[in-house]
């Protein structure tokens, strides 16, 4: 066993209740383990157990016995622990030191006094094993998402630990980048033998690699085998939900597995049934653009983008990082200025003014919880209503169903209730359109839900939004429509059922699976 | 251009420019310094960008004017009086309004345009140099405080974004600029680089970075005595005539102290360094260059050789221009001879280019 836990309770400091609560698990060595939970279930936390990081670096209570490697990680010092366990931690971009990324990936090795002809071999191989030879002497700041996560994935293995710790690799990754930083892990684990923990929320692409998962909620931790917890757990991929639906034991994990499976004896013909849309068609138009493009200096991060929004419709805004889904919300916002084109709200020339024009688009940018200011959640949401003299309710926080957590800091928040009260806080002034980059972002199931909910309710009282996301799945759940940018031109804008459907261009696990269908939910057994 | 030479030559431009009162030699630096600045690779690295620490400049310029007009002053070329309360005594001579002389502005601008020389300086020096380049040069008892400061510094940026997104969002939200809504930009701001800080702590914590344990207890005294000793020697030797025999004893005590606990210091922990710049005879020329220019600035105080001062309050003369003088400033422009020498890299070479999914700016 490379790892083994018996009995871990822990608690943060000042924390009312344990992270974790009496944790036994046994890991072998060479195994990919897959953590999966729901948001602030305690994941991130049972990962730093493995390398010490809990307790040692954030204090705390800790009882009960861990072995890593032999070692007790919670006594052993972090610069041995990091020979042994090396963590990539959720935003790439958050634990760079160096410039360069030779240098980055020369850091830990420094620290551990390895001679540099030793060092220099070492990045020889990792980068030509990772296939990232070109990258070698790039500034980090000029690296894709994708390819940050490899570098910091090689400048932890670089220390050749035998375990690997991921705490959400893929979730900030557009899906090229998720898909390579995956296939560099699952090379690392195949060829040197390293032993994987990752936690995530969207296991469809990781649940075929897994041994084990061990799925964290509240605290508490439950070892199942990948097809048991398919069957299970809520974050279960599409596929196997379709699978389960269709009874089909053991549940298919993959969607060739499930292609495979349909085509045999066996096993039902299927029927699909489309969920009855819960949106009006659309109304009268809301928004439109005209021949709009977009400069950063010598770069067109638009290019001659036109479409228009009705009452009652979703737009799901897809395509890879840095295609122009944020500048085109800017230019929408106000917050960047177009080169040439028009923005029509409700047939009128849109304001010039952020505050005017986000009235009545307001947008919710990425990580929206960095602006918080306030003491409770209740003041965070006024504090809209406030800067827009508009008068202060109580519906103004019930609306968006957060009573439960009103009184509470939004700091002290889980990070999917942090998102929920950011959502609000921006939209406070209900305006006709919602404007959301990224709102899926390293959501768990159920706030994937909530939105998706809150998104109906909108479009049903005869507004509209554009929903910036590389989360298909869960598009498939709130769009009406879907429009798709690649280097900052529109590539194309089709309804829900075309663009995510078999033969789409971005086809969900299910539609690529059951002809006709997008959600599991959609199809029965006959 | 190795970072040792880009090291020497700002602290070269420092000295020179801390030490000279003379506005013609301050111009003549300054010049220099942006002449280095117009040929110097701009590598992307900057902490604040050229166009910043020169507005700092300018404002800290106009800011040492007004305070000296505030200040009131001596000097015979009154130029207006500002109307002031009478400051007490205890509080040592400070002065609020009173005559306004030509002598007190001038002087001021003096100072004013000293600070400026020396911004814009870094700011040259720290678009052409990384931090962590520089953190190389350190010794290995300053690798890990030096990380820490390097660290810090390279927050900065992203900080300074965060205050741009902040300002942003609360006009998404309908917020107005004002002075009213500085803590709502700023205490965010503040947070939001703290929750940063924290996670680049554990992140180098768990890459094996921790602070070693401290030298012996011999080690550490030994450090803690270097500073009142070398305090002491440059305290006996410019101000009581007596002490500068015991001076110089005292300052080799004191460097003597300081190796004895750097060394100790630098035993507790091995680590290494993945590669060194690479600095050729010419640029060992030049950093010896500096050395020399940096000690004769600074020496010129004592020696008076070469007179780098001016005095406005002695009747307002025109500075004087003397050739040693001129000399000594225009040392400072030997990056831009070098550079000429051997050009510094395109910023669009193509290892720096950035991949498709780069964040745009």
């Amino acid at each position: 066993m490379i790892a083994r836990l018996d009995s871990i309770t822990y608690s943060y400091p000042r924390a009312n209740s344990p992270a974790l609560l009496d944790v036994t698990a046994s890991i072998a060595e060479g195994a990919f383990v897959l953590l999966a939970g729901p948001s602030a279930g305690g994941k991130s936390t049972l990962l730093r157990v493995f390398n010490g990081l809990v307790p040692q670096f954030h204090g705390g209570t800790f009882s009960g016995m861990a072995r890593v490697a032999g070692l007790d990680p919670a006594r052993t010092p972090s610069r041995r622990m990091a020979t042994i366990a090396g963590m990539v931690f959720q935003e790439p971009e958050s634990q760079a030191i160096a410039d360069t990324v030779e240098d980055e990936i020369a850091f830990g090795m420094e620290q551990q006094g390895v001679a540099p002809d030793a060092m220099r071999r070492r990045i020889d191989a990792l980068l030509a094993s990772m296939r990232v030879e070109h990258l070698r002497f790039r500034r980090l700041a000029t690296l894709s998402g994708g390819e940050r996560q490899r570098i910091a994935i090689a400048s932890v293995v670089a220390l050749e630990p035998r375990i690997l710790l991921l705490d959400e690799p893929v979730s900030q990754l557009d899906p090229a980048g998720a898909d390579a930083t995956i296939e560099t892990v699952a090379r690392l684990h195949r060829e040197q033998g390293i032993t994987v923990f990752c936690a995530e929320h969207r296991l469809e692409r990781l649940l075929p690699l897994a041994d084990t998962v061990l799925q964290v909620n509240a605290g508490r931790v439950t070892s199942l085998m990948p097809r048991e917890a398919a069957a299970s757990i809520d974050a279960s991929p599409a596929v196997a939900r379709l699978g389960h639906r269709l009874g089909m034991v053991p549940v298919p994990l993959s969607v060739d597995e499930a292609r495979q499976r349909l085509s045999g004896s066996g096993v039902p013909a299927t029927l699909v049934c489309p969920l009855p849309a819960a949106l009006p068609s659309p109304g009268d138009e809301l928004l439109s653009l005209e021949g709009l493009s977009v400069a950063y200096g010598e770069l067109l991060a638009l290019r001659d983008v036109a479409f228009s929004l009705g009452e009652g419709e979703i737009v799901a805004l897809v395509g890879p990082n840095g295609s122009g889904k944020s500048t085109l919300f800017r230019a929408l916002a106000g917050l960047a200025r177009p080169a040439t084109g028009e923005i029509r709200f409700s047939g009128l020339a849109a304001p010039p003014a952020v505050p005017e024009r986000t009235a009545f688009a307001g947008l919710v940018p990425q990580d929206p919880a960095l602006a918080f200011y306030h003491e409770t959640v209740r003041r965070e949401v006024e504090a809209t209503l406030r800067l827009r003299r508009l008068p202060r309710t109580a519906a103004a926080v019930s609306r968006w169903g957060l009573d439960g957590i009103a009184g509470q800091h939004p700091r002290d928040l889980s990070t999917g209730q942090q998102q929920r009260v950011a959502i609000a806080a921006m939209l406070a002034h209900e305006p006709r359109v919602w404007l959301l980059d990224e709102p899926t972002r390293g959501a768990d199931p159920a706030a994937k839900a909530w939105l998706a909910a809150r998104l109906h309710a909108h479009a049903a009282a005869g507004n509209a939004a554009i929903v910036a996301t590389h989360d298909v799945e869960a598009a498939a759940r709130f769009a009406t429509r879907v429009i798709g940018l690649d280097e900052g031109r529109i590539s194309f804008d089709l309804p829900v059922r075309a663009a995510l459907g078999t033969g789409g261009p971005l086809p969900t696990q299910v539609a690529r699976v059951v002809p006709g269908a997008l959600l599991p939910e959609e199809v029965v057994a006959t | 251009m190795p970072a040792h030479a880009w090291l020497a030559w700002v602290l070269m431009v420092m000295a020179v420019a801390l030490s000279t009162t003379n506005p013609l030699y301050l111009v003549v630096v300054l010049l220099c310094v942006l002449l280095v600045g117009l040929m110097a690779p701009r590598t992307g690295h900057a902490i604040a960008s050229l166009r910043a620490m020169l507005v700092l400049g300018a404002g800290l310029f106009l800011l040492s004017v007004a305070i000296a007009a505030v200040n009131g002053g001596f000097g015979e070329h009154v130029l207006f009086t500002i109307p002031g309360p009478r400051v007490p005594g205890w509080l040592g001579g400070l002065q609020l309004g009173g005559p306004v002389t030509g002598e007190g502005l001038v002087a001021a601008a003096v100072r004013g345009l000293a600070i400026f020389c020396v911004l814009v300086a870094f700011a040259v020096f720290n678009g052409a140099v990384s931090p962590h380049r520089v953190l190389r040069l350190a010794p290995a008892a300053l690798f890990h405080a030096g990380l820490v400061v390097t660290v810090g510094l390279a927050l900065l940026p992203s900080s300074i974004e965060d205050l741009r997104r902040i300002r942003e969002m609360r006009a998404l939200r309908g917020g107005r600029a004002g002075l009213r809504d500085l803590p709502a930009l700023v205490v965010p701001a503040i947070i939001g680089g703290l929750e940063r800080a924290m996670r680049l702590a554990e992140a180098m914590e768990a890459r094996g970075f921790a602070a070693s344990s401290p030298p012996g207890a011999p080690a550490r005294l030994a450090g803690l005595a270097s500073v009142p000793l070398l305090l002491d020697a440059a305290w006996g030797w410019f101000y009581y005539e007596w002490a500068r025999v015991l001076a110089p004893v005292a300052a080799l005590l004191g460097v003597a102290a300081l190796f004895a606990w750097a060394r100790a210091a630098a035993s507790r922990r091995h680590t290494t360094r993945l590669s060194r710049e690479q600095v050729t005879g010419l640029d060992h020329a030049a950093i010896g260059l500096s050395l020399v220019v940096g000690i004769t600035a600074i020496g010129s105080r004592a020696t008076g050789w070469p007179g780098l001062g001016y005095n406005p309050f002695a009747g307002l003369q025109l500075p004087p221009f003397a050739l040693d003088g001129a000399l000594l400033a225009l040392a400072t422009a030997w990056p831009a001879l070098r550079l000429t020498a051997v050009p510094a890299p395109g910023t669009l070479h193509p290892e720096t280019l950035s991949s498709p999914g780069a964040t745009p700016p």
